[in-house]
């Protein structure tokens, strides 16, 4: 059939999405667990963080096939989607700043 | 300057990528709507961080149990569109639409979990610029915007997943178009991945 970009990986099965898919839902039971566990509102933010990137790195490769697909458009997205992220990612001095003057 | 080739009916994008073009518009779009997603969240972000009194209005049951049977209906509907494209690609074309229709009475299952939880909130005093329990009243504005646009994209997910079934059963569009609406579906997903951890677990009432 008409070429989709494939890097001539094999595809995978749908046993293969299956346990994709229960890791995908075991992540997110973490992600619940975590927040029960008394941290505070920085270190919740990260640790969900952390397990949010994860899951998305997760559903970007497999499910949305960027790992079988041409390495350019993996670099080519994930990169410049890293960079405007990492941007963005100043903000948390800031918002810091403001719980310590008692602004709010 | 770029020439296009067509190849099969589709037209394609030349070298170094070499996929059809709807496929490489699907994955700009996503790339942008990421964007969008991630500015919101980032903003909502630093005012929740920033903010000593932010409210916690989610308990438990039935607020984050809600939560995470949504998660686990989206992650599903991801599933089950996998099935769909993986139909389509081997030629069955009862099977696609077998699991295409699943994946809509998903998402339908989906929307109307989310629209529950929020006609809840309105009951309880909520809204975009109301806070029964005090404290930030932009909880509600940054709250059911975000929430809400990520329901309008289910929306319109739906409504795609509907318009290419119909459009694949009749042959007037293919399996590189199931595999395309799969794409966007799959990116509604991984935006709850972050909707659902920065906004009701971090709202989870302690």
């Amino acid at each position: 059939m008409a070429d989709s970009g494939s890097s001539h990986q094999p595809e995978p099965q749908m046993k293969s999405y299956v346990l994709v898919w229960i890791g995908l839902l075991f992540i997110a039971g973490i992600e619940v667990f975590m927040t029960y566990r008394g941290f505070s509102v920085h270190a919740l933010l990260t640790v969900l963080l952390i397990l949010a990137f994860l899951e998305a790195g997760v559903a970007l490769l497999y499910f949305m096939h960027l790992k079988y697909d041409r390495p350019l458009l993996l670099w080519s997205f994930v990169i410049s989607i890293i960079f405007v992220l990492a941007m963005m990612n100043q903000i948390w001095p800031d918002a810091y700043r403001m719980v310590s003057i008692g602004h709010h | 300057m770029s020439e296009s080739v067509t190849a099969m009916g589709a037209t394609m994008e030349p070298s170094p990528y070499g996929m059809q073009s709807k496929k490489l518009t699907m994955w700009l779009f996503i790339a942008s709507d990421a964007v969008t997603f991630g500015s919101a969240l980032f903003g909502y972000s630093y005012l929740r961080v920033g903010a000593s009194d932010w409210p916690r209005p989610f308990q438990f049951f039935p607020s984050i149990v809600n939560g995470m049977v949504m998660t686990a209906v989206l992650l599903t509907s991801s599933l089950t569109m996998l099935g769909a494209v993986s139909a389509a690609k081997a030629g069955k074309k009862a099977a696609c639409l077998k699991w295409l229709g699943a994946t809509v009475i998903l998402g339908i299952i989906f929307a109307t979990l989310h629209l529950r939880e929020w006609f809840h909130m309105f009951a309880d005093g909520w809204s975009l610029s109301k806070n029964p329990m005090g404290g930030p009243v932009i909880f509600g504005a940054t709250f059911f915007s975000i929430t809400g646009l990520h329901l309008l994209h289910v929306l319109s997910g739906i409504i795609a997943l509907i318009v290419v079934g119909i459009g694949f059963q009749t042959k007037w569009l293919d399996e590189n178009h199931v595999e395309t609406t799969g794409l966007y579906w799959h990116f509604v997903d991984l935006v709850w991945m972050f909707v659902f951890p920065l906004l009701y677990l971090m709202n989870a009432a302690r």
